[in-house]
């Protein structure tokens, strides 16, 4: 079998009004449904509940999605399922796990205007970055597809007379994924199709803040014809992971989320109780304090909107958006004052309205969050900006905050905040710049503006972030384009959306055979 | 309407060409010509000379600059002689600030081409000099973009003191009928171009209202002062990104009963917009039922953003707002000539083209239809268009020149769209540069 070539999926062309009208038909064609029934899924047995609720952050009273409250018990039926029904899976024949995928990729783009409205409603997601979400857990079927099909064939490896070398990779077995809700449909759509992409059987555990969008990956999965055992949903909380990570029969655990779970995750994972006969593999995607390079050259008229949209859009919840920008000196009060000028311009409101830029934050503890550290920066430092414009009295809206002058080691430059503030500090050159880079522990993506090539070439030497951006916006990383994640604590140095990600779902198993019988080769 | 004869446009075409001046009278312009054909060679040189140009305003020393040029520079592969010496010179620091100067006058000199003065009053020794050689002028200001709502509010008073500035200057000059009039009416002297983008930092391509929400105060503000100045105001087109906004924009306020004796006001039509017919009859349409004093001025171009929509288009898996093959693109803009021609008098026309046969054949049309030669408009641009505008006026024709005024240094974003245009392997003028002969330029599209 073969596939034509990957490319990414277009988004949606917003700027035409037929565009815009498709999603709000498709959020109209949503909001009747709502609140979806959302079912446990072991196997062929579905189980519907209401004890787990997600509710529009930007509307706390309206529920999106009801779903039942998988307990460990659960998570021990479901990777039970998932262990028996592996050898089956890893037997399928690649490509046609490749078609399955292929398959749930169009089931998800005939729909791409229902399920980005369920982002827009269960997470906030402005339109725009709703359809991203959508269009990138298209990508990951069909790139992953692809990419299964490929490793399939085997490495290639020496060849010498009388000696037959052969490489491949073998499914690994039960994997684990535990997703967070600020990509509630690409990630783990990512993460499973890896998984299932190699022949793995998977269990996934959506964040709990977005059982609705995770259930539609696992629908589009079955519809495409992943069996029913090769793909579980267990929407559930915290114990439910910690259950996953602990059972004994899984082989992998993929995770995105903060570096504290992560960690946990990591250790936990390092336990092989007695009986259980091999070592997990964690692939973890974790936080990040991403800073932006700014150097006296740049052009302020690109970096300002740049910085702004990295740091602001989607009220900062992507791992990837920026932190700190480290502004060279002889410009940065000009910087400093455009974009304290256009944080005023942004818009925050609710996440259906064409131009927010940002909607409100997950839920109340991230807005609490927020505020402690917006508190925080005021103590230590001064607020150079904070939205002025009068913000939705429900939902957990925070206002857009620039700080500046804050002291080296200060949480605020230090801590991820995964929210919609943004430090600015003064540097005497870009050397000063990368050396606070280079303090931290976090290495997710990092920014640079500056138009001298010499420059360009210098950081991105000595700067150790798994994604640099340079003279753009630090988001938006496209499967295959920007094969994106980070080194140091924000993970385990793998690149979702790339060439070699899928290795961390298999085994490479080497079969040499003796060709020489009686000193001839045969 | 139907096209004109090809006999027809060859003939007029040749006039004008005959018509340009001979660079022996322009030694410094033959100078700049042979130092763009001398880059447009080289797609790894042009590329450097553009990024060096586009980085000047924000160096900080003449070192700092040659610092830049040596770095771009570096990049070029196979360097013609000479650069290697800029090269060996950019190893010390006095070498470094002999070479940062020479560079930092040279690209002064390059936008003294294409820049008339820092503010529309220091320009009035050319608008002065311009007007009286035949040549009307639209003022254009340059500066950084918009992201705030103070540099909206900045750039709204600029405007504002523009308009003033030209209507001083222009009162003062002398009469000039055929600039002055055309059979729909008389025609205004000071005339100011002005970029929404400018008059508001919330122009979105996915929500529209926002952005035309945001510009509407600022954009009544001048259309006021330009009535009570008997100024006309021109809103220039931008990216594809901006046009619902725009057009929208301007149709609205100018549907307002405040504006509906005044001012003379207009805006662009970009004939490399696949959609542009629809967007034509669309202004067209409106112009009709307007009920204005003023005719509504439309600026046919084939449009400045080529390069940004196609790449735009292509990073993202759209297939492109505009025309891809050239001719298309010429074609589309000989039929809305006609078009537009045909709208009149709900329409002024202006041509706004460097390419000799798009010139002709709106002439040729003009004539065909029996109007009178003035009764439409031809726009050139400062530095770029000078010798058709020359023939143009000599012919008699209405003919204005879109004039950047502001900062030199920061002005060079400009500069460089108006280079990367001119040494465009396409481009008209390239063409013409390369000797062409003047049948194949004029042929139809």
């Amino acid at each position: 079998m073969s596939l034509s070539n990957f490319i990414n999926e277009p988004i949606l062309e917003l700027r035409r009004r037929e565009a815009r009208d498709a999603l709000q038909a498709g959020m109209a064609a949503l909001e009747p449904r709502l609140p979806l029934r959302v079912p446990m899924l072991i196997g062929a047995e579905r189980t519907e509940g209401d004890d787990l609720v997600s509710t529009d952050p930007g509307n706390p009273d309206r529920p999106v999605a009801l779903a039942p409250l998988a307990t460990p018990a659960d998570a021990g039926r479901a990777v039970e399922v998932a262990a028996a029904y592996a050898p089956r899976w890893a037997a399928t024949p690649a490509s046609d796990r490749a078609q399955a995928l292929v398959r749930a990729a169009g089931w998800m783009r005939d729909r791409r205007h229902e399920l980005a409205a369920l982002c827009v409603r269960e997470c906030a997601k402005p339109w725009a970055e709703a359809d991203g979400d959508v269009a990138e857990a298209i990508d990951f079927l069909e790139y992953y597809a692809r990419g299964a099909l490929a490793l399939d064939r085997g490495a290639t490896i020496i060849q010498v007379p009388g000696e037959k070398n052969t490489m491949r990779y073998a499914a690994r077995g039960v994997c684990v994924v535990i997703a967070p809700w600020n990509f509630p449909v690409a990630i783990p759509t990512g993460m499973v199709s890896a998984a299932l992409a190699t022949g793995n059987t998977a269990v996934l555990k959506p964040a709990e803040q977005s059982p609705g969008c995770g259930a539609m990956v696992v629908e589009a999965l079955r519809a495409g014809g992943v069996p029913a055992d090769a793909i579980g949903l267990l929407p559930g909380e915290g114990d439910v992971g910690a259950a996953l990570v602990a059972d004994p029969r899984v082989q992998t655990i993929a995770f995105t989320g903060s570096a504290p779970v992560g960690l946990g995750i990591l250790r936990a994972a390092a336990e092989a109780p007695e009986g259980q006969m091999h070592l997990k593999r964690v692939v973890a995607e974790m936080g990040g304090k991403n800073c932006v390079i700014v150097d006296s050259d740049a052009d302020l008229d690109d970096a300002v909107p740049a910085i702004v949209r990295s740091a602001f859009v989607y009220a900062g919840q992507k791992c990837s958006a920026a932190a700190r920008v480290l502004v060279h000196e002889a410009i940065a009060d000009a910087l400093v004052e455009r974009v304290a000028g256009a944080v005023q311009t942004l818009q925050v409101g609710q996440a259906d309205s064409f131009g927010t830029d940002l909607g409100p934050v997950i839920e109340r503890e991230a807005q609490e969050r927020v505020e402690r550290y917006t508190r925080l920066a005021a103590e230590q430092g001064t607020i150079a900006a904070r939205h002025a414009g009068a913000l939705p009295e429900r939902g957990w809206f925070c206002a857009p905050t620039v700080a500046t002058g804050l002291p080296q080691g200060s949480p605020v430059l230090v801590e991820e905040i995964f929210g919609p503030v943004l430090a600015i500090e003064s540097v005497r050159n870009v050397e000063e710049a990368l050396d606070r880079v280079d303090g931290l522990p976090y290495a997710l993506t990092g920014g640079l503006f500056s138009r001298n090539p010499i420059t360009v070439e210098r950081v991105a030497a000595r700067t150790p972030v798994g994604n640099l951006y340079v003279n753009r916006h630090i988001t938006g990383a496209m499967v295959g384009r920007q094969p994106f994640g980070g080194n140091r604590l924000s993970g385990t140095g793998t690149k979702a959306g790339g060439p070699d990600y899928l290795l961390q779902f298999v085994e490479p198993r080497v079969v040499t055979e003796n060709t020489v019988r009686h000193g001839l080769v045969v | 309407m139907s096209s004109p004869g090809d006999a027809e446009v060859l003939k007029i075409g040749r006039r004008l060409a005959s018509a340009f001046p001979s660079t022996s009278r322009h030694p410094m312009k033959a100078i700049d010509d042979r130092a763009m054909d001398f880059a447009s060679q080289d797609a790894e040189l042009r590329a450097a000379l553009f990024r060096f140009v586009d980085v000047v305003p924000a160096c900080r020393s003449l070192d700092d600059l040659a610092r830049h040029l040596t770095g771009f520079l570096g990049e070029v592969d196979d360097k013609p002689m000479g650069l290697d010496m800029a090269m060996r010179m950019g190893n010390s620091r006095p070498g470094r600030a002999t070479l940062g100067a020479a560079a930092a006058t040279g690209v002064r000199h390059m936008a003294h081409r294409f820049i008339v003065g820092e503010t529309p009053k220091d320009a009035e020794r050319i608008m002065r000099s311009l007007w009286e050689d035949g040549v009307a002028t639209s003022v254009d200001l340059l500066g950084e973009a918009t992201v705030t709502a103070d540099e909206a509010d900045r750039y709204a008073v600029r405007c504002a003191d523009a308009l003033e500035a030209l209507a001083a200057v222009y009162g003062g000059l002398p009469a000039r009928p055929a600039l002055e009039a055309d059979s729909m009416g008389p025609i205004a002297r000071a005339n100011l171009s002005v970029k929404v983008s400018a008059l508001t930092p919330l122009l979105r391509p996915d929500a529209p209202d926002l952005g035309k929400r945001d510009a509407a105060p600022r954009l009544r503000e001048l259309l006021r002062r330009a009535k009570a100045l008997d100024a006309h105001l021109h809103i220039d087109m931008e990216s594809f990104d901006s046009l619902e906004a725009i057009t929208e924009l301007v149709l609205e306020v100018l549907s307002e009963d405040e504006f509906r004796d005044g001012p003379s006001a207009g805006l662009v039509l970009q004939a490399y917009l696949v959609d542009s017919p629809a967007t034509c009859d669309e202004i067209v349409t409106w112009a009709r039922q307007a009920d204005r004093a003023h005719p509504l001025l439309v600026r046919l171009v084939k449009g400045a953003y080529w390069d940004h929509e196609v790449v735009e288009a292509a990073q993202h898996g759209w297939s492109a707002p505009v025309f891809e093959v050239k001719a298309d693109c010429d074609r589309n803009f000989e039929a809305l000539t006609l078009r537009l021609l045909d709208a009149r008098p709900n329409v002024r026309p202006a041509i706004a083209s460097h390419n000799l046969r798009s010139v002709a054949h709106a002439i040729a049309a003009n004539r065909a239809t029996g109007a009178d030669a003035r009764d439409v408009e031809f726009q050139v641009l400062r530095g770029l268009g000078d010798d058709l505008q020359h023939a143009l006026a000599s012919e008699g024709l209405r003919v204005r020149t879109y004039c950047p005024v502001g900062d030199l240094v920061a002005g060079m974003a400009y500069l460089v769209r108006r280079l990367l245009e001119n040494t465009s392997q396409q481009g008209f003028l390239q063409m013409q540069a390369e000797g062409h002969a003047l049948e194949e330029l004029l042929a139809a599209p």
